[in-house]
């Protein structure tokens, strides 16, 4: 990873995209631009970047589809830009594997905000290890392992792991979760927390549906526990 | 207290329905049927009742005058007390069972009673009032045959019926009395009377049940016609009723579908027409959100610049920043206004520490020096966060540019209710705006002037307390100044999983919405598909 962070924005409008470029561009970014999904995915290939803005409605395939094709192959941090703050598009958004959501029209100072607050979820901190069950994660080399073998977390799934492991039987209420993983205000989205749990525990669970390493606790939130 | 008054309404329309046509109807057909049983009843029991004893009376009196003319004609003119009274035993053998005393002057010139029974028979059992009439001596005349005739009279003795009859011996013999038990027709008569009370309650109740299919027939119609209007009351205006008949309740029926059509049609008319009013407010404020979301990301670079630019064009400029942001927050009011009405507004709840969200409200918009809270922390509540937030921040904000600080901020429980209290120190409303301080767009007065708000602050404030089931109301207080109050459930969850299907399967206790498969496959494909149909005609 470079100093300077390598931004995909992928947004179909020209005056949107011009002038998000131009924003990001001015706060530090180096940033490459496509106009459809298809084009965003060729470029996701060919230039690797640190992070993707995802305009939702595109035409062709849409955002959320995009989505779900680079979930398949990669676990690099998607913020979605939505036209529509209609709260169906972003339970949607955040299920199809996005770490974050902002709506337009949005300000440059808040998307940037945003963007480094979802690359400093990959960085590593501490080096020492945590075993819960068959679940290893470890915290100096940023993997967690399952039964031996290596799981593709994103950086937000990761950074959701490590600070529930870091209090381990101890709950953590979603506004606390977005304090700490998001860098959210008092006013974040708590389906932020619900989507990237879900996520997350169809990774790291046996039975996603039934799990039994990250609990919910009602009228609080969620809590790690090693399985007895 | 206060639900006392409610509870004898409540009892009184319970009496009231009791006093339906059904009960109506029962009453009546019981009534009749109770008076024709009764009548009934009544003229038989007494036909049977004077037929019974008058064969009974007949049969024994005829014996007794035979008898007492053939077994006193042997005796002496004057007897002895001893031969009178084998006669009554010899007379008292008689198959009619009475009992039988007779009484004449004896040669010692004293009256003799003899009885066949001396124990229950005595002078005392016969009533003075026949035995002067069997003394009396009538004058023998054409339409008189005998000087003494017989008589008898119903009496009561130790509790049983008995028939007593008495005469003279024409020509000089002795006074006979016969006294017979009538207790077999009494039982008889009684037996009688219990068949028919039994016959009267059996028709009663056969009435009570004839009352009921009555009621049945003609009130499932009306029951059905009933339910059907509460049913189109309560907005399904699909609600139709089968008509069957040709009768009165068919016409009826037949009219009430024709009101329902007729009011489905214009409502569907009505609604068509709103909803493509609303969707086009709702389609162009997304339309305005395409230019302004670039407009606004290049505004910061245009406000960062202001100082280095000329003097002359800084203040263009920085109206151009400010007039940008003014239209994002308008265009945003609008489409949220939209998805009130469009019904698409979710809550999306959190267990909230309600000191905490005012206090956060406040410090992130820069009012902790004009507003004074009182809140206890510790009140935690379910609701939307940041839906509450719009409401406090509307609240306030409208408190603090209409009405001046200090704005001072309470916050209370009451029952299972929060209580917020925003009141300001300004000149309070007047009367007569205050009941359209909710309304979108509605300006006190037309001199007053142009406030930065877009018009819409309160109203989207109201609808916001309205989708967690809460309210809010505006007045004046006494002091002066103007108070809004927010009134919300503490658990807003009811709410919340009342206006959409709750997936029992996920484990989330919040209102989490938008359904589909926890890996995103089967909600993914809802969302896209409903999306850019909307908007896709617009993009460019």
């Amino acid at each position: 990873m470079t100093n300077v962070p390598f931004l995909l924005l992928i947004e179909d409008d020209d005056a949107i995209r011009t002038a998000l470029e131009l924003s990001l561009s001015r706060q530090g970014h180096r940033v490459a631009t496509a106009a459809t999904g298809e084009d965003g995915l060729k470029l996701l290939r060919e230039q690797r970047p640190d992070l993707i803005v995802l305009d939702v409605m595109l035409p062709g395939i849409d955002g959320f589809e995009v989505c779900r094709r680079i979930r398949r192959t990669d676990q690099l941090p998607i913020i979605l830009l939505t036209a529509r703050s209609d709260d169906i598009d972003v339970v949607v958004g955040l299920e199809s594997g996005a770490d974050d959501y902002v709506v337009k029209p949005v300000q440059g100072r808040v998307l940037d905000a945003r963007i480094r607050a979802v690359l400093r979820r990959g960085e590593r901190e501490a080096n020492d290890s945590a075993a819960f069950g068959n679940l290893l994660i470890d915290r100096a080399a940023m993997t967690v392992t399952k039964n031996g073998e290596d799981l593709q977390l994103t950086p937000t799934e990761l950074r959701l792991l490590l600070e529930l492991s870091r209090r381990p039987g101890q709950a953590l209420s979603r506004q606390q979760l977005l304090r700490l993983v998001w860098e959210h205000d008092y006013l974040g989205d708590s389906r932020l927390v619900d989507a990237c749990v879900q996520r997350l525990r169809a990774k790291v669970e046996d039975v996603p549906s039934s799990p039994t390493l990250i609990r919910t606790v009602r009228g609080v939130g969620y809590r790690l526990d090693a399985p007895q | 207290m206060s639900d006392e008054p409610a509870r004898v309404r409540g009892w009184a329309a319970g009496l009231l329905r009791w006093f339906s046509l059904r009960l109506r109807l029962m009453l009546v057909f019981g009534l009749v049927a109770l008076t024709a049983a009764v009548s009934a009843s009544a003229i038989a029991y007494w036909l049977n009742r004077d037929a019974v004893l008058t064969r009974t009376q007949d049969a024994a009196l005829d014996e007794f005058r035979k008898s007492l003319k053939d077994d006193t004609d042997p005796l002496p003119s004057l007897p002895t007390c001893s031969e009178l009274r084998d006669v009554a035993v010899r007379m008292a053998d008689n198959t009619q069972k009475y009992e039988v005393l007779l009484i004449t002057r004896t040669r010692d010139g004293e009256s003799c009673p003899a009885a066949s029974d001396k124990k229950l028979f005595t002078l005392d059992a016969v009533p003075a009032s026949l035995r002067r009439a069997v003394d009396q001596k009538r004058p023998v005349s054409k339409g008189n045959s005998a000087p003494y005739h017989l008589y008898w009279q119903r009496i009561t003795l130790h509790g049983t019926p008995y028939l007593v009859g008495g005469a003279k011996v024409n020509g000089g013999g002795p006074t006979g009395y016969m006294l017979k038990s009538l207790d077999t027709e009494r039982q008889d008569l009684n037996s009688l009377a219990w068949s028919l009370g039994i016959a009267t309650g059996l028709a009663l109740i056969g009435a009570a049940l004839l009352a009921q299919a009555a009621a049945a027939t003609v009130l499932r119609p009306v029951q059905r016609l009933g339910e059907a209007a509460h049913r189109l009351g309560e907005g399904h205006l699909d609600t139709r009723l089968q008509v069957s008949g040709s009768d009165e309740l068919a016409n009826l029926s037949h009219t009430f579908n024709r009101a329902a059509e007729r009011l489905q049609k214009r409502v569907a008319e009505l609604s068509a027409r709103e909803a493509s009013s609303r969707r086009f407010v709702a389609d162009m404020s997304h339309e305005l959100r395409t230019p302004l979301t670039a407009i606004t990301a290049v505004t910061e670079v245009l406000e960062e610049e202001a100082d280095s630019l000329d003097p002359m064009i800084a203040p263009a400029v920085q109206l151009v920043v400010s007039e940008t942001r003014r239209l994002n927050d308008l265009v945003e009011n609008l489409m949220e206004v939209t998805r009130f009405d469009a019904g698409t507004a979710r809550l999306v709840l959190d267990d909230v520490d309600v000191a905490d969200q005012v206090t956060a409200c406040i410090d992130a918009r820069a009012w902790l020096d004009a507003v004074e809270l009182d809140a206890a922390r510790g009140i935690v509540a379910r609701l939307d966060p940041r839906r509450l937030d719009v409401i406090l921040a509307n609240l306030i904000g409208n408190a603090l540019k209409h009405g001046g600080s200090p704005v001072r901020v309470s916050v209370r429980t009451e029952g299972d209710e929060l209580l917020i209290r925003v009141r300001d120190h300004g000149p309070g409303i007047p009367e007569d705006v205050l009941p359209h301080v909710f309304d979108r767009f509605y300006k006190a007065s037309a001199s007053r002037p142009r406030s930065e708000g877009s018009g819409l602050g309160l109203s989207i404030a109201m609808e916001n307390a309205h989708i967690h089931g809460g309210d809010i109301s505006a007045a004046n207080s006494p002091e002066g100044g103007a108070v809004f109050t927010l009134r919300l459930p503490m658990d807003a969850s009811r709410i919340a999983s009342d206006e959409a299907a709750d997936d029992p399967d996920r484990d989330r206790d919040g209102a989490f919405e938008g359904g589909g498969d926890d890996d995103g496959g089967g909600g993914g494909d809802n969302g896209p598909a409903k999306g850019p149909g909307r908007n896709e005609g617009g993009r460019p």
